[in-house]
């Protein structure tokens, strides 16, 4: 008896000693409202995959960015093996630290799996012939609004055309209901607004190719009018992400105005009894026949080139992004549009939302994805996303006399920060 | 001399090693780095986008007003706090001297990353014990971390609450190596104790709170954890962005190190005039 | 003021309506410190005036724990503070020692260039040191680049300095008309003679170690090899972190360097004053 006790003993150890040989571990670093989307599917990828375990680490926006760029810098050690990182400035690390992101296209990103992807997530990702990252959600521009602080402003959101029109709804929301604000944006922070009306307006704060400065140019600077219309109005008051996601679980905020990933992020942190008051709208534009879509935000994932487990990393990702059951699973869990063209046709994507009071939500968001216009970040996008918030904040304060002479001073500013000429 | 040079070098060496490795080189470097254009590789040599950016850049010229005016406010109430304590634990009167020194003290042992998370915690806008505080005065609650002036007052107080008595220790022991038959003297010549004190302790103060006044200077211009901590990041909108913030924003966060070197550079220039400046004005005048 | 009047008892009076509240001013952020550690958030976030201590600090301690795992980050603090005390004191000890028992050639200068580096701010020297270990060396994240680069610091070297230039001749001579080897003179003479000096050094080199910023921010973002102030620090911008649990952390840094301080307190006085009256 004690022969075969020791036995099975022994054979448990062996065959537990092997399995653990055969797990391959894969780490992600992936922030806040990413990195629960990515444990969504972790269940479905494990049930085709067991023997590659991943762990997504969370962490803050900023802590991944800087420590990415941090472990870089030194050559690679410290990296995860996958890290997110944002479209827009993932062109920084191809220019300042071209070995850092493995190239996907030998581990199987070739030129087929991109053709499933839109052409304005890829082109960030192109390091020469190397394909340094692959494409997760993008985030087309929506107004999320509260429909019964609308309701008792008399105000029907189908008639918000222009930003002339947010405003007068606007005035007419805060007047009918206490307490209220209709807006926030990271006025102390950030450039959010400022970058999402700009992309409207079909402008760029750089050139398509990269190599001018086009924050002065018509519709840009138009985008900065609109935020001052905005804070002059009373209409807008500034909060960091933070502080949004605590106005709009109080109910002190009307309408937000964010990439369409934002959608997870209000139906999970408001209270259950806000469930089916929230609605979605496309975002208003300057003219009435304007473009009405941007957008804001998006990732990618990338694997640090010197990883040891590059394989395993690969195929996490390829089922996570290129597949419609990990991207959809995303998108129904917490509302990461899918990069992945052929997600769009799964039929999730035409259901009814009953927390958006019964609305076909992705429907509106991904009609939106053709319309909108690419926007080249460049290896300098924090530089000139600096500039613009200190411009910004003097624009609001008085202290230029015209958006147009605002946005000429943050061009040259860029322009001696970048050393790019500013277009003409 | 020669052996004892050969011997004093041995003794000298580990250290001269470390110090040559990671203060010399690095100063040499640095100082190569800050004519370089390192927007993109390969760094080529380009002064006019290191040196010639730093005369004209706004960001840099907020960053310098910010230090300046933390500089012009804070370093002298904190010593002419520090003076008043010092001259306070002196006293003769004074009971529990260990502890209350201890409760003065303690702020300088605490790191940076801990008395920042309960600052923003008790000045917090909605919930904070201070602004409850404020508010139960029947005052309105002030926005620590969204109004520039108070985000600058919350800074300011952060940094003397920090360092008064750290200053006050070292006026303490300057005041303490006053002999005390001076005082006699004064005292039998029928001088006032205030008299006494504005003519006689602090005139022999000076050296110690010179020193202090250096040291302040110094740490004041390259205050980094403070704003990076408290009011994140040098909000709001770069209303407490100090120029150590902004050389730490260009150098590793758009990791443009030839300009963030022209910019330490010019840092390092300044501190030390303030602080030549300091001194030449508090010299003994003979 | 510290004439001798009459009236003591007003003075005196006077002198500690004003200090003992100022000092419980002074303790109270020490103080709501304990209080947010042991509070719930659910509390801490309210309307809620809170004054005093509560019980959860072991659930806050677990919520820490759950957002990042604080007590390794504690331990590499600790580990890289104590060797670097150690690894300083050698060599301030050793370069003070020469700086102040011999007569050399160019030592003026060495003491002048010591002395200058205090002048010049830390930042001028950062982003080359930055550099040079993370990316010429490639050591970030490693033991030797969290200890190594600060040992530069020179203040202990002036301090040393000031300590053996104190003490007699006549010590060291009678031990070298013996035929003792200089190293022996100062490590069995020398050293000893400075055991208080050494001792208020050792706790301001562990201190400022323990407490340290920016290098371990920019050289050590691994989880593995965070110091505790980094690791606190990061957690700051979490949308969802429990400060409860942060504060259980910033308790957890600052108790032990308060406990030290409570003990030996003459020794952290002695090292600041001794760089300052010269």
């Amino acid at each position: 008896m004690k022969l075969f006790g020791s036995c099975a003993i022994v054979a448990l150890c062996m065959s537990a000693g092997l399995a653990q040989a055969d797990t391959t571990e894969v780490t992600v670093w992936s922030w806040g409202s990413a990195a629960p989307a990515l444990d969504a599917t972790l269940n479905g990828f494990n049930a085709q995959y067991p023997d590659i375990t991943v762990t997504v680490e969370k962490l803050g926006y900023s802590d991944v960015k800087s420590r990415v760029l941090a472990a870089c810098a030194a050559g690679g050690t410290g990296l995860p093996d996958i890290f997110q990182f944002q479209n827009v400035e993932m062109e920084l690390i191809a220019a300042q630290f071209p070995d850092c992101a493995a190239d996907l296209t030998p581990l199987g990103f070739d030129a087929d799996a991109q053709a499933a992807f839109p052409e304005f997530k890829l082109f960030a990702l192109r390091q020469g012939d190397r394909m340094i990252g692959m494409p997760w959600d993008s985030g087309p521009s929506m107004m999320f609004y509260r429909r019964d602080f609308f309701e008792n402003a008399g105000v029907d959101a189908d008639d918000i055309v222009t930003w002339d029109d947010f405003a007068e709804a606007g005035a007419k929301v805060q007047d009918a209901n206490d307490g209220v604000t209709m807006t926030n944006d990271n006025l102390n922070g950030g450039t959010e607004w400022l970058q999402m009306i700009s992309n409207e307006q079909g402008c760029g704060f750089f050139s398509a190719d990269g190599e001018t400065i086009t924050v002065n140019q018509p519709g840009c600077v138009a985008a900065l009018d609109v935020v001052k219309t905005m804070v002059d109005a009373d209409l807008m008051t500034a909060g960091n992400f933070g502080e949004r996601v605590q106005n709009l679980s109080a109910g002190t905020v009307a309408a937000l105005m964010s990439g369409a990933w934002f959608e997870g992020i209000v139906r999970t942190n408001a209270p259950e009894d806000q469930s089916g008051k929230w609605g979605v709208m496309a975002m208003p534009s300057v003219t009435e026949d304007g473009v009405r879509a941007a957008n804001y935000g998006g990732s990618l994932l990338a694997i640090a080139n010197n990883s040891d487990n590059k394989e395993a990393a690969f195929t996490y990702l390829n089922y996570a992004l290129g597949t419609n059951e990990g991207q959809i699973t995303m998108l129904r869990e917490f509302g990461l549009v899918p990069s992945l063209v052929s997600a769009l046709d799964d039929p999730f994507v035409n259901e009814p939302s009953e927390f958006w009071g019964g609305q076909k939500v992705w429907e509106l968001v991904l009609s939106r994805l053709e319309l909108i216009e690419p926007m080249n970040g460049t290896a300098f996008f924090s530089d000139a996303d600096q500039v613009l918030q200190s411009v910004q904040t003097k624009y609001l304060n008085g202290e230029y006399d015209t958006a147009q002479a605002a946005m000429d001073d943050a061009a040259q500013q860029i322009s001696f920060a970048t050393g790019l000429s500013v277009a003409e | 001399m020669r052996r004892q040079s050969l011997t004093a070098y041995g003794f000298l060496a580990p250290y001269l090693l470390v110090f040559a490795a990671f203060w010399f080189w690095p100063i040499i470097y640095s100082f190569y780095l800050s004519f370089m254009s390192t927007r993109r590789l390969p760094w080529t040599f380009n002064p006019s986008m290191t040196w010639g950016r730093v005369a004209q850049d706004p960001a840099f010229y907020n960053a310098l007003k910010n230090t300046l005016t933390i500089l012009a406010i804070q370093v002298p109430v904190m010593l002419l706090l520090a003076t008043l304590l010092a001259v306070m634990l002196n006293s003769k009167l004074l009971k529990a001297r260990g502890l209350i020194r201890f409760a003065f003290f303690a702020p300088v042992v605490i790191g940076e990353a801990a008395y920042a998370a309960v600052f923003r915690l008790m000045f917090n806008t909605e919930f904070g014990v201070i602004n409850k505080a404020i508010e139960g005065v029947g005052l309105s609650r002030v926005e620590w971390f969204s109004n520039p002036d108070a985000a600058m007052a919350l800074i300011i107080l952060a940094v003397t609450w920090r360092w008064v008595g750290y200053n006050a220790i070292i006026i303490l022991s300057g005041l303490q190596s006053i002999p005390q038959d001076v005082y006699e003297a004064a005292t039998l010549d029928r001088v006032s104790p205030r008299q006494q004190f504005f003519y006689i302790t602090l005139p022999l103060l000076k050296p110690v709170i010179l020193f202090c006044l250096v040291l302040s200077v110094i740490g004041s211009m390259q205050l980094f954890a403070e704003p990076y901590l408290i009011t994140n990041v040098g909000g709001p909108g770069g209303a407490t962005e100090t120029l150590g913030l902004y050389l730490y924003r260009q150098a590793f966060l758009n990791l443009n190190f030839g300009y963030a070197s022209a910019v330490a550079y010019t840092i390092a220039a300044l501190a030390v005039t303030i602080s030549a400046l300091n001194l030449w004005f508090g010299r003994d005048k003979t | 003021m510290s004439g001798l009047l009459s009236s003591n008892r007003k003075r005196s009076l006077a002198l500690h309506i004003i200090i003992v509240p100022l000092a419980l001013l002074w303790v109270f952020p020490i103080w709501m410190m304990v209080v947010f550690a042991t509070r719930p958030d659910s509390a801490i976030f309210s309307s809620e005036v809170l004054l005093t201590p509560g019980d959860r600090f072991w659930e806050n301690f677990q919520l820490l724990q759950d957002d990042l795992n604080f007590t390794r980050t504690l331990f590499v603090s600790v580990l890289v503070a104590l060797i670097y005390t150690v690894l300083s004191m050698i060599l301030t000890s050793m370069a003070g020692w020469a700086l102040a028992r011999y007569k050399f050639h160019g030592r003026i200068a060495v003491v002048g260039i010591i002395l200058g580096t205090m002048t010049l701010p830390y930042f001028v020297v950062v982003i080359p040191q930055f550099i040079m270990v993370a990316r010429d060396f490639g050591l970030a994240n490693t033991w030797v680049a969290l200890i190594v680069p600060p040992l530069f610091n020179s203040l202990g070297v002036l301090f040393m300095r000031q300590a053996f230039t104190m003490m007699p001749s006549e010590l060291f001579d009678a031990a070298r008309v013996d035929g003792v080897s200089e190293w022996k003179i100062f490590l069995h003479i020398g050293l000893p003679l400075a055991r208080p000096m050494l001792a208020a050094l050792a706790i301001i080199l562990f201190l400022a170690s323990w407490n340290n910023y920016l290098w371990p921010l920019l050289i050590a973002n691994d989880t593995s090899m965070m110091t505790a102030p980094v690791a606190l620090g990061s957690l700051f911008g979490l949308l969802d972190v429990s400060w409860g649990g942060i504060m259980v952390g910033a308790v957890l840094m600052t108790a032990p360097m308060l406990v030290v301080f409570v003990f030996l307190q003459r020794f952290f006085m002695a090292g600041i004053t001794a760089g300052a009256v010269k």
